[in-house]
């Protein structure tokens, strides 16, 4: 399987992601939005559905589009401060209904593409798409190298960050925006649908399996990439959709460290 | 110069009022304590004064600068900070010197002279030898003291503590009003902090604050009984 084209791009793709997904996971877990994942995904679909309709290359109006979502994320947060995953909900349904009624507008062309979207197709990635993801992991990791110490201090505690001279809620919209587009970048490859178990799964594990804030980035790349390349590799032998192959890959690498954490006391 | 300028300061939450006519100052080298019963908005006050909240009336002017021209560090212990999230993954080592980062850090290597701050304010509150545990696994009092070491690592100049020493133990308080006043009067340090045990920091402090309820008012609203100057403790 590694000498067809297609593999070799969706193992470099998995790869390319895995670098990625826990940094990002990893935050969103502390911030507590961990459903913010999966509104952006939702309302990726209206991104797409709007390029679809207007005819633009649908990955650019999902970016547009998850960029406007990713900053209203962060005013109905600051207003629902107490409740601020009524912010997740609101803007879920809203992105999903806007997605239905483009749809429901446009031909049914679209509708059909869209089922790409929604559950992805790791193995008809292009190379377009390859060096847009390589493009963005250079950036994430290198913002996180940058700005580790701020973020750190952020997902701790917002007051003490505050006070320690943080611009705290430009500092939120960035990292949204950026989580924004990475999902808009990833859903085609992974689906709309599990986008964000992809995201959210290596750092949700290796945040019991490390005392350190570096270790669980690093622990949270290694499960993401054993996760990914081995649900690739299964996706391929048993003819099942990768997506899901990946996100059932990690909740097995789940249940074991947790098995093996409780019953030798780790 | 004045590290914290308190002007007529009021406070409402909704249309309810809870500080009405606040005053006072905070210069290098004060130690400060503000008392009142429960529910005397004290916690409210000092949002008011990080900026964490907006007075509906008055001003807070908290300084740029400090007694030597550089800008002012600011050192807060809130008093929810014990209570974290305990999944947080970061050891107490991890946590003390993310104190350092304020300390024009942000985007640089921590220096020897950090390390050294940091171990000694891990001695300080007696954390050291826990310096690589998980900090969800320390207990609530332990949780409270590496908030501390935390802070001294900062080494602010002005410190703005929030019942600092809940669940700390006679001793332990004492050594760390020893410190706290060490810092006031040997490093012209400014001490705001919020107290319970004002019968015991009153032989540390030279400022006391009591907030009191405002006679007549049909709210539970608190106003400043007065800024009573201690006398001044002995270094």
């Amino acid at each position: 399987m590694f000498f067809y084209g297609f593999m070799q791009r969706a193992f470099q793709a998995s790869f390319l992601i895995s670098l990625i997904a826990p940094i990002l996971g990893l935050f969103l877990i502390l911030q507590r939005q961990s459903l913010m994942a999966d509104t952006l995904s939702h309302v990726s679909l209206a991104g797409v559905a709007l390029g679809m309709l207007i005819g633009i290359n649908p990955t650019w109006t999902n970016i547009l589009v998850v960029i406007v979502v990713a900053v209203l994320l962060e005013v109905l947060r600051q207003i629902y401060h107490t409740y601020s995953e009524i912010s997740i909900a609101i803007l879920m349904s809203a992105g999903m209904a806007v997605a239905l009624v483009l749809m429901g507008i446009s031909d049914g062309g679209a509708t059909l593409s869209m089922t790409q979207f929604l559950f992805g197709s790791i193995v008809t990635i292009n190379e377009q798409q390859i060096w847009m993801l390589l493009f963005l992991m250079i950036i994430i990791v290198a913002l996180y190298i940058i700005f580790r110490k701020p973020m750190y201090i952020l997902t701790f505690d917002e007051d003490t960050a505050f006070t320690a001279g943080l611009p705290i809620r430009t500092m939120s919209i960035l990292f949204n925006i950026l989580t924004g587009i990475t999902i808009a970048i990833i859903m085609p490859i992974v689906g709309a649908l599990l986008v964000s178990a992809i995201i959210i799964l290596p750092a949700a594990i290796s945040l019991r399996l490390s005392k350190s804030f570096n270790g669980v980035i690093l622990i949270g790349i290694v499960i993401a990439i054993i996760g990914m390349l081995s649900g690739l590799v299964t996706s391929y032998e048993l003819g099942t959709p990768p997506g899901a192959s990946i996100t059932l890959t990690l909740m097995l690498i789940f249940s074991i460290t947790t098995v093996v954490k409780r019953v030798f006391r780790l | 110069m004045h590290y914290i300028e308190v002007e007529d300061l009021s406070f409402q939450y909704e249309n309810e009022p809870v500080l009405e006519n606040i005053s006072f100052k905070v210069e290098p080298g004060d130690f400060v304590m503000l008392t009142g019963e429960n529910g005397a908005a004290k916690t409210t006050l000092l949002r008011n004064i990080l900026g964490l909240l907006k007075p509906s009336k008055g001003n807070v002017h908290l300084s740029a600068k400090n007694y030597l021209g550089e800008q002012l560090v600011v050192g807060y212990v809130s008093q929810q900070i014990a209570s974290f999230n305990a999944g947080f993954p970061s050891t107490v080592l991890e946590l003390v010197q993310s104190g350092r980062y304020q300390r024009g850090k942000w985007f640089k290597k921590l220096d020897k002279h950090d390390k050294e701050q940091i171990r000694r304010s891990l001695e300080s509150v007696g954390m050291w030898d826990m310096r690589f545990k998980k900090i969800g696994e320390l207990s609530g009092g332990q949780k409270q003291r590496i908030s501390i070491a935390r802070v001294f690592a900062t080494d602010p100049d002005l410190f703005i503590l929030d019942e600092p020493t809940t669940g700390m133990d006679v001793n332990s308080r004492k050594e760390f009003y020893q410190l706290l006043r060490h810092n006031s009067m040997e490093h012209n340090k400014g001490i705001l902090m919020v107290t319970h045990d004002h019968e015991e920091i009153r032989h540390y402090a030279n400022k006391h604050i009591e907030l009191v309820r405002k006679e007549g008012s049909p709210w539970r609203c608190f106003s400043m009984d007065s800024c009573k100057e201690l006398s001044k403790p002995h270094s």
